[in-house]
């Protein structure tokens, strides 16, 4: 067993195991720190992956920004101590049963699919072009958003000169977009005076 | 035991998922709820990174995961507000009393 | 006289016809809106009436006497021939206005000025505003807001209306305005035009009190007797204008394209020639039957040269028949037999209208007619008038005798009195016939105006035998009245004369003048003796009945106290018009045949009938009697008429003034004759057997064919479209409806099955959603394998 292998088992039972807890778990608090440790796993399955970006991207944004806004929204929602929001045991019980059916679902297709037969996963790997040793696919993914692929086009030999398509435009999009929702949630969330009090 | 490949990978983000999506229907709490739905756009996230690691999608799956996480968050933003909408008007975060345009 | 003196003359005497014409159509506009302006109680409308009327004499007079001074009374000299003065002024034509032509064909407004138009308009207008005088008084009780109506009967006992003072008058205007465009018209077809116009004035006049049934009754009667002889009139002018394509009565001067004056001639002018003979053709073997020659439009002189003949020929039966048809029209309109039924029940009219319309005016127009259109009647179609005349003057006296309502006695002596015109017209005594008319128009409009003063004076009284010694009570009116019925039999005092002149009302002159035509013709054709006969018997059954009616009336005890007691001489304003009347009807005709009457009438005289005629018609067995040889017979026939006159007026005073004999006794003996003639000859019961009740049977055949047949199929098809229509209305409620209904049904259950879906749980969704996936996965995999 190599150690990539070891640290594929640890992330993995790490990201599903605090998943679970996730699920089990009655306080919202609690469950809020089971999620950081499935995150925060799922992360190091990206590094693990090779994409050490989208990992580091993980991180910050969903570990670093959108939990501490969860844990805000778990604070300035908090309840008094009197109200119960316990789901019903019959409802639970039911719940996991489906979902283990839905798990049963996706294991079973996902099993189901030759995923080695696939022609490009060895094809990759020959070319090195994403060697875990480089540990950096910030360059790659930057020249993929204004559409040079070296994974893709260095190979065609110049056959043609079209270039695939960047995501220079989406990116520029998806930024003002979650610029335009962070000022419309400010908004929504603003305190509101009540009136006649 | 085998070099772990891309089977292992979608059997823990099939686990993501459904722990997501039961995440989401049991809990009464609508943070809850949003953790869930979290769960859930993370499982789908390492689907695309996997298949981008193991398949020929390359790049474009890591592209992909990048506009979901930035996505995600501002999903979260929406939902915490809307949230916090619910809990100004209806004093709870129950997402059972929220019910009003029911048939 | 020089043409611009004719000219001048022509448009002088046009204009004051013209005005004289629709002075009473203004009248009768400004009248009829009286309601309108004034009130019921004023005789507002009455005073414009006489006005118009008297204007109206005024320039007819003016225009007689404008035209004797132009033509330097020269009608007036004795002459033997009219036809030898051309230089004067014999008639003048023209046309108002054209209302349409049709290549040559054209129909217009025209007028014909001759010496019978203008005493025919002095005639008209005088007597017209002697009644419109009379009949202010005699209308008087109209003047009322509630005129109660005696002799209709309702549930509420008398009726009661507003009363019609203005309309009397407005009618009465209307009708002196057709009379005289009657009179004035220069075609035939404008004659009919104002002879229709006459005809419903006299169906409104007849009907004045039409709620009274026998009223309305007596105005439908005429209207529709006069529809047929109208028939005729109309086949008559078709014939007219199918042949001769004028309706012309003279030439007429008109300028062509290119400015030069063409003479049109009209349809004296194309039948006659100068001397007034008509060019007969006898049948030969190309031409089955004999033909007339006509003079060609635009060869108007053809004629005039003889054996010069351009022009074309006409079938003469057709012509024959032309002249019976507008004949027919003078039958209807003057009540000759067989159409004289009308005239007797037109006395339902308020009596200043039978004096007016049904004695001096209207009925005397079919007469006019007749010596109008005399150059058109060929020899045989003159036997036929003179025979109808003789028929009717007959046997309208005979039941003049026995009647005894005042006013019938003397609607039937208009009858006889007509048929005398158109006996002297038939017979060839063209001045005669007119100059009756002239004579007969006012004497009788006296008698008319007389009776309805009687009437009048005794409360709407009108039957003789309740009358008698009137003449205390009503003086004015018994010796105006015994004015006229002297003048109507024809009394003389013979063999004196004072200055070479007869002591003779006017009657005496003009019947003399006709009988004495008679005699002549039946002279000259011995087998027309009757029409010799049988109006010299009239004479006396004239003169018997007038002064029967005038004992009756006025002379003896009273009959019945209380029409006597109540019995009044009527007001000024009623005998100021007896007592001019009078005067007129005494002295109109004064001298005779060589009066200033007659020699006017003579001035328009055809040019045939002064040499009158030998060896005529298609026969060639008819003779017509000349001046000369009337002349001859002139004082044998005054002395036999004048001898049978005093022979009915005897036998009249033995009768009812001296009560000599009694009537009771003769009426006993001859209780068959007597019935016979108080049934008017049967006629009444005759058409209506004949006419009248097969048209109510066949009314009743063709309204059970309509109930049964034609309604009864309307009937079927209504239900059949009724049940069809059930059954679509069933289908649609059904199925269409149904159908609509299910769809909506459906729908709306579904939905409100669906609504327990919707329950608004977040986490109840997301069940759904994950059981979803998992039923489709388990589904795809169940038909995958």
């Amino acid at each position: 067993m190599s150690g990539a292998n070891f640290l594929f088992w640890v992330y993995a039972l790490a990201a599903g195991g605090s998943a679970i807890a996730v699920v089990l778990t009655q306080n919202v608090v609690r469950m809020a720190f089971w999620l950081i440790v499935s995150l925060g796993s799922t992360a190091g399955l990206f590094f693990l992956l090779g994409a050490d970006f989208v990992g580091a991207a993980q991180l910050l944004v969903y570990v670093g920004g959108t939990l501490v806004l969860l844990i805000f929204g778990v604070m300035l929602t908090a309840s008094g101590p009197f109200i119960n929001m316990k789901t019903n045991p019959g409802e639970l019980v039911l719940a996991g049963v489906v979902g283990c059916a839905l798990l049963g679902v996706i294991l079973s297709t996902t099993g189901a699919v030759a995923w080695d037969a696939l022609p490009s996963s060895q094809h990759q790997q020959k070319l090195g072009f994403n060697p875990p040793e480089d540990g950096s696919t910030l360059r790659p993914l930057g020249m993929s958003f204004i559409g040079l692929r070296p994974d893709k086009d260095l190979d065609r030999k110049g056959t043609s000169g079209q270039l695939s398509t960047g995501y220079l435009l989406p990116f520029e999009i998806v930024s003002v977009h979650l610029l335009v929702v962070l000022v419309g949630a400010a908004y929504l969330a603003r305190a509101k005076r009540r009136q006649g009090s | 035991m085998e070099g772990v490949g891309l089977t292992e990978y979608l059997v823990v983000a099939g686990i993501l998922f459904v722990s997501g999506v039961v995440c989401m229907a049991t809990k009464r709490n609508a943070i809850g709820v949003l953790m869930g739905v979290e769960l859930v756009l993370n499982g789908a996230n390492v689907n695309f990174v996997a298949f981008s690691r193991y398949t020929k999608l390359g790049l474009d799956g890591q592209v992909i995961s990048l506009f979901v996480i930035v996505l995600a968050a501002a999903e979260a933003a929406v939902a915490l507000a809307i949230a916090l909408n619910f809990y100004n008007n209806h004093l709870t975060i129950d997402v059972d009393r929220g019910d009003e345009l029911k048939g | 006289m020089d043409p611009q003196t004719y000219q001048s003359t022509g448009e002088m005497l046009r204009n004051l016809l013209t005005l004289a014409w629709l002075l009473p159509l203004a009248g009768f506009v400004l009248e009829v809106f009286a309601g309108y302006w004034s009130h019921r109680l004023s005789r507002a409308a009455a005073y414009s009436a006489v006005f118009c009327i008297a204007a109206g004499f005024v320039c007819s007079f003016a225009a007689l006497m404008y035209w004797g001074h132009q033509t330097h009374w020269s009608a007036l000299e004795s002459h033997a021939s009219p036809a030898d003065h051309h230089d004067v002024l014999k008639y003048f034509s023209g046309t108002y206005y054209t209302l349409a032509e049709f290549g040559k064909l054209r129909i217009a407004i025209d007028y014909h000025i001759d010496s019978l138009t203008l005493v025919m308009f002095t005639m008209v207008t005088l007597i017209a505003t002697m009644i419109h005088i009379f009949a202010i008084g005699y209308m008087s009780d109209e003047l009322t807001e509630h005129y109660e109506d005696h002799q209709v009967h309702t549930a509420h006992g008398h009726f009661h209306r507003p009363g019609r003072f203005y309309m009397f008058f407005a009618y009465l205007s209307l009708f002196s305005f057709s009379m005289l465009g009657l009179v004035l018209a220069g075609n035939v077809f404008q004659v009919f035009v104002f002879w229709e116009l006459v005809g419903v004035c006299s169906y409104f006049l007849i009907g004045f009190y039409f709620e009274r049934k026998s009223a309305s009754t007596a105005a439908n009667k005429a209207f529709i007797m006069n529809r047929v002889g109208d028939f005729g009139f109309l086949i008559g002018l078709m014939i007219l204008w199918t042949w001769f394509g004028t309706f012309q009565f003279n030439e007429r001067v008109e300028s062509d394209a290119n400015g030069r004056d063409v003479v049109m001639p009209g349809l004296f002018d194309m039948l006659r020639d100068d001397h007034g003979n008509v060019t007969v053709l006898p049948a030969n073997d190309h031409d089955s039957y004999a033909r007339v020659f006509l003079a060609d439009p635009g060869h108007s002189g053809a004629l005039k040269h003889e054996g010069h003949k351009e022009g074309k020929t006409m079938p003469y039966f057709l012509l024959v028949v032309a002249g019976l048809g507008i004949f027919a029209g003078c039958v209807g309109k003057s009540a000759q037999f067989p159409l004289q039924t009308w005239l007797p029940d037109a006395m339902e009219g308020p009596t200043p209208v039978s004096a007016l319309v049904h004695s001096a005016t209207m009925v005397a127009a079919g007469v006019y007619l007749a010596g109008r259109f005399y150059p058109m009647f060929l020899p045989e179609v003159l036997l036929t008038i003179a025979y109808v005349g003789c028929i009717t003057l007959f046997m309208a006296a005979t039941i003049a005798v026995v009647a005894t309502d005042i006013k019938r006695v003397l609607a039937y002596s208009t009858i006889s009195q007509l048929g005398y015109m158109m006996l002297g017209i038939g017979v060839g005594g063209w001045t005669a016939g007119l100059f009756h008319l002239i004579t007969h128009a006012f004497f009788k409009s006296l008698m008319f105006l007389c009776s309805g003063s009687v009437i009048h004076g005794c409360h709407h009284e009108q039957e003789m035998p309740k009358m008698g010694g009137l003449i205390r009570k009503m003086p004015i009116t018994a010796y105006t009245m015994l004015v006229g019925v002297i003048a109507i039999c024809g009394l003389a005092i013979p063999g004196i004369s004072i200055f070479g002149i007869k002591i003779a009302f006017s009657g005496y002159h003009s019947k003399d003048a006709i009988i004495a035509t008679a005699m002549t013709f039946s002279q000259l054709n011995g087998s027309h003796f009757l029409l010799f006969v049988v109006p010299l018997l009239g004479a006396g059954i004239t003169a018997f009945y007038m002064f029967r009616l005038w004992f009756y009336t006025f002379i003896g005890q009273p009959r019945d106290h209380h029409v006597y007691d109540h019995a009044h001489e009527s007001p000024v304003v009623m005998w100021a018009p007896l007592i001019v009347l009078s005067f007129f009807a005494a002295f109109v005709a004064f001298k005779g045949e060589a009066g200033s009457l007659f020699k006017l009438l003579l001035d328009t005289e055809p040019a045939s009938v002064a040499h009158g005629l030998h060896d005529v018609g298609l026969a060639g067995d008819l003779n017509f009697p000349s001046h000369v040889g009337i002349e001859e017979n002139h004082k044998a026939a005054g002395l036999y008429a004048l001898l049978v006159a005093v022979m009915g007026t005897t036998l009249a005073y033995l009768f009812y003034g001296a009560r000599v004999l009694n009537p009771a006794e003769v009426k006993r003996q001859f209780a068959g004759v007597h019935n016979f003639l108080v049934e008017k000859w049967q006629f009444d019961i005759l058409y209506d057997a004949a006419f009248v009740r097969p048209v109510h049977v066949i009314a009743k055949w063709f309204v059970a064919f309509d109930r049964n047949v034609l309604d009864g199929f309307l009937h079927a098809t209504a239900r059949t479209a009724v049940s069809i229509a059930t059954l679509d209305r069933r289908f649609d409620e059904t199925v269409v409806d149904g159908l609509v209904n299910l769809v909506g049904n459906v729908t709306y259950d579904a939905g409100r099955s669906l609504r327990y879906v919707q329950t608004g749980r977040l986490r109840q969704y997301v069940m759904f959603i994950v059981l979803g996936v998992v039923g489709i996965w388990i589904v795809m995999r169940l038909f995958a394998a």
